[in-house]
């Protein structure tokens, strides 16, 4: 009798413990949907991201050509390489890109065929969520812009919006801070098949693939994904903070008091004892750091 | 994404009257700066950094097109002669900077030379650099093309050894030779 009571209250457990199971797992996919209803996403960090664009992801490596004459033609067939998951993935060609900044320069970037690496900002200055975007441009400034690219051996960074005949570039001019590389290309959302902003592209210069995708929610959190997949040693390039010379502080500041001491003086661009009292020399038509002819 | 298509031997950039056919690996940048509204002063001058050394120029100061190509990254803010670029240069990197003058520099001995002119060993000098940096030698001269004079202003990331010079003298003569400048 004890034993079959027993059993019962056991089978009795064992049923209502399914039941709080289901009812909890119910629950959490009904919050699941909620937050997805008030503009959330199933992911992992990401709150706000476009519509049908993916989560920011990185490969885990892609094979540099052992050729650097095959780097330059790089675009050919997608290579298989896996991702940080794993899983085999097809990571596309990348491309260069042409357009134009907002001050009219006319401008080539390279991103194919290059010994560093390219991390590409698409955004533009209507979306909401790319304000979160150009407000860590504008934190970090020109400086902090290496941080900014995730920790790739001092990549390169530029942002990237869509020509001036879809952008409007006084909103852009007021959103982008000064110093930082903004191409406006249309083109180059069509060749990267960019889905929407914000959005971005981390280009592999060597392989010239595509080494990592997605959107975010903004740039210091993709830069995060960014230094998780490849770490801090910048083991996707060659970094350019590593072959440049710096400019020495002191430099500026004798150009400066050396351009207050001939302002004072009543000496300014274009004055003719500048030019051996020549006043027919070239004239002061070029900005202050011209070398002049050597004579 | 758009199906790759194989890569051009050069790519060609034009603008303002300039233009060039770009090798392999090189970048390019042609402006023409817009006619300042304030004169240059040693505060903003201050103001900007370095970096934006002559950003705002001087009233009444004439604009005119400037062409920078370069086989390493190009940053975004450069003076005309490529300070803030040249300090970026490795050892086997190349800055060309070609800038167009006024026309009252027409006719003048200076401007004499006809047509974009080619690059020599003996025209490359550290002395030559607007400022001396560390390893890298340059090369000025002045020439007329579809009459618009022009300088060009070249700086190499080594001066040595003879066959490393020699290497990166024929790709600066390389793109020199891809350079048009077009009639006003």
């Amino acid at each position: 009798m004890t034993t079959t009571l027993l059993i019962v209250l056991f089978a009795l457990v064992v049923v209502l413990a399914v039941l709080v199971v289901g009812l909890l797992r119910a629950y959490a996919d009904v919050l699941r949907r909620l937050h997805a209803l008030d503009g959330g996403s199933p992911g992992q960090g990401a709150d706000r991201l476009p519509v049908g664009a993916p989560e920011f992801r990185m490969s885990a490596g892609v094979q540099d050509l052992p050729d650097p004459s095959r780097r330059a033609a790089a675009t050919g067939s997608a290579a298989a390489t896996k991702d940080v998951t794993g899983r085999e993935a097809e990571w596309p060609p990348a491309h260069d890109l042409a357009g134009q900044t907002l001050g009219g320069e006319v401008v080539t970037v390279r991103a194919v065929g290059v010994e560093h690496d390219t991390v590409l900002v698409f955004l533009s200055s209507g979306c909401t969520g790319c304000a979160s975007f150009w407000r860590d441009l504008a934190r970090s400034g020109r400086s902090g812009v290496e941080a900014l690219t995730g920790g790739l051996g001092s990549a390169r960074l530029v942002v990237v919006t869509k020509g001036p005949d879809q952008e409007s570039e006084l909103l852009l001019a007021d959103l982008c801070p000064p110093g930082i590389d903004l191409v406006m290309s249309t083109q180059a959302w069509d060749d990267y098949g960019v889905p929407g902003s914000p959005y971005v592209l981390v280009v592999n210069g060597r392989s010239g693939r595509v080494a990592g995708e997605g959107s975010g929610t903004s740039l210091t959190q993709v830069s995060g994904l960014i230094r998780q997949s490849v770490g801090d040693g910048g083991a996707l390039g060659v970094g350019l903070a590593s072959q440049a010379v710096r400019k020495p502080r002191s430099d500026t500041d004798r150009e400066v008091d050396v351009d207050r001491a001939l302002l004072a003086a009543g000496i300014g661009p274009g004055h003719p004892s500048l030019y051996g009292g020549d006043t027919t020399g070239p004239a002061a038509d070029r900005t202050a750091d011209q070398p002049g002819p050597r004579r | 994404m758009t199906a790759p298509m194989s890569p051009p031997a050069v790519t060609p950039l034009s603008g303002y009257g300039l233009g060039v056919q770009l090798p392999a690996g090189w970048e390019g940048r042609i402006s023409r700066r817009p006619v300042p509204t304030t004169s240059f002063t040693p505060q903003t001058r201050a103001d900007t950094g370095p970096g934006n050394a002559g950003a705002d120029g001087w009233l009444g100061e004439q604009m005119l097109p400037v062409l920078h190509a370069a086989n390493f990254p190009l940053p975004a803010v450069r003076g005309d002669y490529g300070s803030s670029a040249v300090e970026r240069m490795g050892r086997q990197h190349i800055f060309i900077g070609l800038l167009e003058f006024g026309a009252e520099c027409l006719g003048s001995a200076l401007y004499a030379p006809l047509g974009v002119p080619r690059v020599s060993l003996a025209d490359f000098h550290p002395n030559a650099l607007q400022r001396r940096l560390p390893g890298q030698s340059g090369c000025q001269m002045f020439f007329t093309a579809a009459d618009r004079p022009c300088c060009l202003y070249v700086v190499i990331g080594s001066w040595t050894p003879p066959a490393t010079v020699a290497a990166l003298i024929e790709q600066v003569n390389a793109v020199l030779s891809g350079i048009e400048v077009a009639a006003r």
